[in-house]
């Protein structure tokens, strides 16, 4: 993947912009550019921006492979997010305000126990997250927020 | 002190003498006797949500019954039964009040500064939180003493409380009704549940905790032999994998129990040997994944052989999701049965490749009370492919653990 234009690197994260952001942007889906440095300073990790046509891609590195990218729309909102890893990023962050709904339909699951891939979807979120210790995977966007044109495959 | 440490090789020694008896044989010609290493497998419809109650209705989990003792205790033991046995996890988990309806307590492992010790596991549906304990662990003829295993703390307030990030909002999974089992077996392929990643973080990652006396839990990283271990690692005899064997179904609509068997070791016995022909083994990366790719797609997909699936799990977006009924989220495809494939790659020295057919049956024709089903297919939007209990009918499954030599190989690996 070809990232350019900016890169900010866990120093900068701690040093400049960690101390502004950290408790007072928690969302990440359905939030505002605010969220990024602030979740790059949990993970402990490097951001990378990819400026595409229609949003931009923020990458955030972290330890042992783990890697979180945040979808950032024009309108300022955060429409995606995804993640891979060794282990499971805090979702309750990642998710912001649309967690208690993720919550809630993993609960109504009709065949819960133990599950290495679930998909809960309805028209105003769509959460997919799998995977098992050492290597976990998901992503979630908010449908109606992705931009014209652009396709729910982008978001790797 | 020293008196008694002289003596026990005495009495040892007495002792033996007196076990080998009047009959001619030296003890030290005739070799131990092989461990017993076949514990019994059973497919249905699970435990009691609650004492006393109906069984809880799991559909494809395959069980176990686990010996628990408190370390060094002949007394304070337990048989949990409907353990659920789990190749695609490393570790054994237990239901707190499982163990204390019978008055069974284990004690949490202590770090170096003396916090205990607790974790949080992420799978995929939520999470489980509790204290690292150590356990006498008994299978069949197989023991592994002194277990790291976690207790998931099933009360309604944990304590210690879980921190913050784990099993937030209702997502903590660590009851009975959490797994559809009162513990999870898990037999992948690595010695650890986190491995290297856990013990040398420069910031410790939120699966293992130091706990104070008053509750605060902050993350930390743990040695290895302090870490959630796979059981088999500290057999005696028999530890460098395991075979699961059950056999095939008897109806497409679905089997109301099936019986198979867990065995101990791969090719250390007379029962558990490696085929001299016909046997695919899939070497793993550091994750515990080999390689597959579903169908006409060409995408490569990690891939595991994962008992606690309970269906093949994959992404198709061209099959029908079931959107009522019991098996809501699955596939149930039009025209079924649908044949299907996947080509399954190992990574590194192992690096077999095998074409494994397979059937997709629509669930909406599924004997109301039947546990097995071969053909039950789901995981939509799924980013990997999970070759689930369905896979497991029928054959015999190998998991090499990571470092083991079974033969002429080495783990970490999957074969059938």
């Amino acid at each position: 993947m070809n990232f350019h234009s900016v890169t900010r690197n866990l120093l900068f994260a701690v040093l400049g912009v960690n101390a502004l952001w950290v408790g007072c942007a928690h969302a990440a889906l359905g939030g505002d550019a605010a969220s990024v440095p602030a979740d790059a300073a949990e993970l402990h990790g490097a951001v990378n921006t990819e400026i595409r046509q229609q949003y931009d891609l923020q990458e955030i590195s972290g330890e042992g492979g783990m890697r979180v990218r945040e979808y950032l729309g024009r309108d300022g909102v955060v429409f995606a997010v995804s993640w891979s890893g060794p282990v499971l990023p805090d979702l309750q962050r990642l998710l912001g305000t649309h967690f208690a709904e993720y919550s809630a339909a993993l609960k109504a699951l009709t065949h819960p126990g133990l599950q290495r891939s679930v998909r809960v979807a309805s028209s105003e979120l769509v959460v997919e997250s799998g995977g098992h210790m050492r290597s976990y995977a998901g992503r979630a966007y908010l449908p109606a927020l992705i931009p014209a044109g652009v396709s729910a495959a982008e978001i790797l | 002190m020293r008196p008694i440490m002289v003596m026990a090789p005495l009495l040892a020694a007495a002792m033996l003498s007196a076990c080998v008896g009047g009959n001619g044989t030296s003890a030290a010609s005739v070799a131990p006797p092989m461990p017993q290493n076949t514990l019994a497998v059973t497919v249905d419809a699970g435990p009691p949500a609650a004492s006393g109650g109906p069984p809880i209705g799991a559909i494809n989990h395959a069980y176990v019954t686990v010996k628990v003792c408190v370390p060094g205790s002949q007394t304070e033991c337990a048989s949990i039964d409907h353990v659920l046995l789990d190749t695609g996890s490393v570790g054994l988990r237990l239901v707190r009040s499982v163990l204390a309806a019978h008055a069974v307590t284990l004690g949490a492992e202590t770090d170096a500064q003396g916090r205990a010790i607790g974790e949080c596991m992420s799978f995929a549906g939520g999470q489980t939180w509790g204290p690292v304990a150590l356990a006498d662990v008994t299978m069949a003829g197989e023991s592994a003493g002194k277990l790291p295993v976690q207790v998931m703390d099933d009360r309604t307030v944990p304590s210690p409380a879980p921190p913050a990030t784990c099993g937030a909002n209702g997502t903590l999974i660590n009851g009975v009704s959490g797994f559809n089992a009162n513990g999870v077996l898990g037999l992948g392929v690595f010695a650890q549940d986190c491995g290297q990643l856990c013990v040398g973080a420069a910031t410790p990652q939120a699966v293992y905790y130091g706990c104070t006396a008053a509750g605060v839990c902050t993350a930390e990283n743990v040695i290895l032999t302090d870490q959630v271990t796979n059981p088999v690692t500290l057999f005696a005899a028999d530890n460098n994998g395991i075979i699961v064997n059950l056999p095939n179904l008897k109806n497409a609509n679905g089997d109301a129990t099936v019986q198979g068997e867990l065995i101990f070791g791969i090719a250390t016995q007379t029962n558990n040997g490696l085929p001299a022909t016909g046997l695919t083994v899939l070497g793993t990366d550091s994750s515990g994944d080999f390689k597959a790719t579903y169908y006409t797609s060409t995408t490569v997909l990690p891939a595991l052989i994962d008992s606690g699936t309970d269906s093949y799990a994959f992404n198709d977006p061209a099959l029908t999701v079931c959107s009522s009924g019991s098996f809501i989220g699955y596939y149930c495809p039009v025209g079924a049965p649908l044949s299907r494939s996947a080509v399954n790659t190992g990574v590194g020295a192992n690096n077999a490749t095998s074409t494994v057919n397979f059937a997709i049956e629509d669930p909406t024709t599924f004997v109301a009370n039947a546990t097995a089903f071969t053909g039950l297919a789901g995981g939509p939007g799924s980013s990997r492919f999970i070759w689930g209990m369905p896979f497991f009918y029928g054959r015999q499954v190998y998991v090499g653990i990571e470092a083991r030599v079974a033969g002429i190989y080495t783990g970490p690996y999957y074969a059938y």
